[in-house]
């Protein structure tokens, strides 16, 4: 029986030899984003030949990667998805993803794990005690004869752009779901952005603000180090999400349109637009709408997030409503600290 | 009992089984994945259900994944599963 | 026991603690005595499942007439008193006590064991015990950890842990070895009890192996440690008797019936007198013929 070994990554000579029977295998990114990720890595030798590795970032296992030659198909693998499990498992740690090549989707699926969207380029699974089936009963339903719609938004924070947004689907519908990025790489975390757009639609009846848990994530988090070429990350990436939406979360909740925030400015966001459009359509409608404008200048949540930074709440009242200022005026230095110490307030 | 909280126990290597047990409203529930579903299934489903009944658990959500496991490996797997979501700081002699 | 006396221990083969396939399958390579391991074999983290999974195969697989060792957590570990609770509970025939250096350190596993065997309605006494040497101090203890008690039926030696404490290592020759080599020989002859030698790991190294192999069985141990099911027929083909020992044999074993036909107190064989030590090995020479199948039941060769 050959034992499993922690690799120590911060080794340069590990590192070689991992990298070295990654890319024999045809795995070629090892970009600081995919790699810095990483919190434990573990291998199999043979010898002093490595053949069979995989990692954990977070609750994501990534550069799985096994040499079955001259050996029974799948035994590694299964050896490594095992261990893998058991260290997550220890760190209370039981609901699991992999992002992986399409051809390794039976695999998984072999070791226990669900597709919850796969796509020419990839394909994302999950395992575990939580599944979206789970996430998806936790969330009120409506019936399928109203007119359902829904809306994907970070919200960081909650501006009167996004009440636009929020306002034009909930008069053209009968519900509405705001759906809760959940990835906490914001100025405002997530509970702040949700308590921000709650307080923010109050006072509309038929919308129904929902945390996007593990399942409306930031898409640029997934983990792509497999895909060949830079050009197609992107579209791997969204079409992903859009498959998730469209054949759990829209299915489910029988959410027939999908509300946009057109995007003049993003290269990103027009691609994601498109892919979303492409992926959603016919089955579920995507709707764009123009972005409110204040002075011929487009509401941005990033102007808010600058003029946080710059003390300018003057003028804040032009682009969010007064729930919001009353949460930035009463958290105003925690939210100039988290700045100072270093929190980019440049994306979206 | 209740299950406190998701434990798991057991290998994906040959003749192993992996249990996943976490709480459950709505009976003892097994998602079970083998190659061997048509023939030992209810088998299977048998013995893990037999294990959590003799710790007095009504409610469950179990995932296996069989991977050849005889009957005696399914019922230490379970074992182990239970005596851990229980937080058990000792093995329970009865059911063993 | 006169059981004991008999039990050929030529092979001992480690079997993981936590693996099932290897558990499935332990009794099925002729190994003289299985041990289950519960310590080293078994990370922090599966101590409980292990410690379940061996008790489950006890009950329930059939390892013939194989005897069942288990080498449980150390004593001042938090797991000890669990691993005998459960194994005397699945019935084991022999506890390996790992990294003993005293006569009390059996003496506080055996009270440990007649706590177990009452609760659990075992015959008091039917749980044997053993001990693995692992330190100098053990070495040189070794005499009186090897009587420490009735239940006793063997002594082993652990290389790996033993090399480090003496601040040497393992080489080739097994020079480092060979004091305690020799005193738990020693120990386990003058207590009538097993002597067990320590594993050998390289397994592309065959011919080491058989060197090894070949130096303890001219020491006079019983057998060895294994930890590959390859490695048993190897350690058999070393313990076999020659033609002549068996021709030899034969002969004291008719001699004997001999004399119990004529009813006469006085074994002789080519008018010489048989004592104990060579009916003794005789009988030991028939067992290992017939267990190494040169023999068949009634003591006649078996036509290659």
């Amino acid at each position: 029986m050959n034992d499993i070994v922690e690799l120590n990554l911060s080794d340069p000579i590990i590192f070689k030899q991992w990298q070295e029977f990654l890319i024999s295998l045809n795995i070629n990114d090892f970009s600081a984003n995919e790699v810095d990720k990483i919190d434990q890595t573990i291998g199999i030798f043979e010898g002093e030949r490595l053949v069979a590795t995989g990692s954990i970032a977070g609750n994501i296992l990534k550069y799985i990667a096994v040499c079955n030659k001259g050996r029974e198909s799948g035994t590694y693998f299964n050896t490594i998805i095992s261990d893998l499990t058991m260290r997550l498992a220890q760190q209370n740690i039981f609901h699991l993803f992999v992002f992986t090549k399409p051809e390794y989707v039976e695999s998984f699926k072999h070791v226990g794990f669900q597709a919850i969207a796969v796509s020419k380029q990839g394909a994302i699974l999950e395992s575990g005690d939580y599944l979206i089936q789970d996430y998806l009963n936790s969330i009120v339903k409506f019936s399928d004869n109203q007119s359902i719609a829904g809306i994907v938004m970070n919200a960081n924070p909650f501006t009167l752009g996004h009440r636009y947004l929020i306002e034009t689907a909930a008069k053209e519908n009968d519900q509405v779901y705001v759906f809760v990025v959940n990835t906490d790489a914001s100025l405002f975390s997530t509970s702040e952005r949700t308590q921000l757009i709650e307080a923010g639609t109050a006072d509309l009846d038929n919308v129904t603000v929902v945390n996007g848990s593990d399942y409306m994530v930031s898409f640029a988090t997934f983990p792509a180090y497999f895909i060949k070429s830079q050009a197609e990350i992107v579209t791997y990436q969204t079409t992903l999400d859009a498959l998730i939406f469209k054949n759990w979360i829209a299915k489910t909740l029988h959410i027939q349109t999908r509300y946009l925030g057109s995007e003049p400015h993003s290269e990103t966001t027009n691609i994601y637009n498109q892919v979303l459009k492409d992926v959603l359509e016919p089955e579920v409608k995507v709707k764009i709408v123009d972005r409110k404008k204040v002075d011929q200048q487009i509401i941005s949540a990033r102007d808010v997030r600058e003029n946080i930074r710059d003390n300018h709440l003057e003028k804040l009242s032009q682009l969010v409503p007064q729930s919001t200022i009353n949460f930035i005026s009463s958290n105003l230095s925690n939210l100039q600290q988290r700045i100072q110490k270093g929190m980019n307030i440049d994306g979206n | 009992m209740e299950i406190k909280h998701t434990a798991i126990a057991g290998t994906l290597e040959s003749s192993d089984i992996q249990i996943m047990l976490s709480q459950g409203t709505n009976g003892i529930e097994i998602n079970l994945e083998s190659d061997v579903i048509k023939q030992f299934g209810d088998q299977i489903k048998q013995v893990i259900t037999d294990v959590i009944k003799d710790y007095g658990i009504d409610n469950a959500k179990v995932k296996a994944v069989d991977k050849g496991a005889l009957d005696c490996v399914i019922k230490a797997r379970t074992i182990t599963a239970v005596q851990r979501s229980i937080d058990a700081t000792e093995p329970n002699w009865e059911v063993l | 026991m006169s059981d004991n006396e008999q039990r050929l221990r030529r092979t001992m083969m480690f079997v993981p603690g936590n693996n099932p396939a290897m558990l499935k399958d332990a009794g099925i390579y002729g190994a003289d005595s299985v041990m289950f391991d519960l310590e080293d074999a078994v990370s922090l983290a599966e101590k409980d499942s292990a410690r379940n999974l061996v008790y489950q195969a006890l009950k329930t697989v059939d390892y013939g007439n194989t005897e069942l060792v288990v080498r449980i957590n150390g004593l001042d570990t938090e797991f000890y008193k669990d691993d005998v609770y459960a194994m005397v509970k699945a019935g084991i025939d022999v506890i390996r006590l790992p990294k003993t250096e005293t006569a009390d350190m059996i003496h506080e596993l055996e009270a440990v064991v007649v706590e177990a065997e009452k609760k659990f309605g075992r015959e008091v006494g039917s749980t044997n015990l053993m001990a693995a040497i692992e330190s100098a101090k053990g070495v040189l203890n070794a005499n009186e950890i090897a009587g420490a008690s009735d239940r006793m039926i063997g002594i082993a030696l652990s290389a790996e842990d033993y090399t480090t404490d003496m601040k040497t290592h393992r080489y080739p020759d097994g020079r480092e070895l060979d004091f305690a080599r020799n005193m738990i020989l020693h120990a386990a002859r003058a207590n009538d009890i097993a002597a067990f030698d320590t594993v050998f790991t390289n397994m592309n190294d065959t011919e080491g192996f058989m060197r090894e192999t070949e130096y303890i069985h001219q020491l006079g141990y019983d057998g060895k440690s294994l930890v590959n099911p390859r490695q048993i027929p190897m350690v058999n083909q070393v313990y076999a008797p020659t033609k002549k020992e068996i021709e030899n044999a034969r002969g004291v074993i008719h001699a004997i019936e001999e004399a119990k036909i004529k009813g006469s107190g006085v074994i002789s064989m080519n008018g010489q007198m048989v004592d104990r030590p060579v009916v003794l090995r005789a009988q030991r020479v028939m067992n290992l013929a017939k267990a190494s199948n040169l023999v068949d039941e009634e003591g006649n060769y078996i036509e290659e």
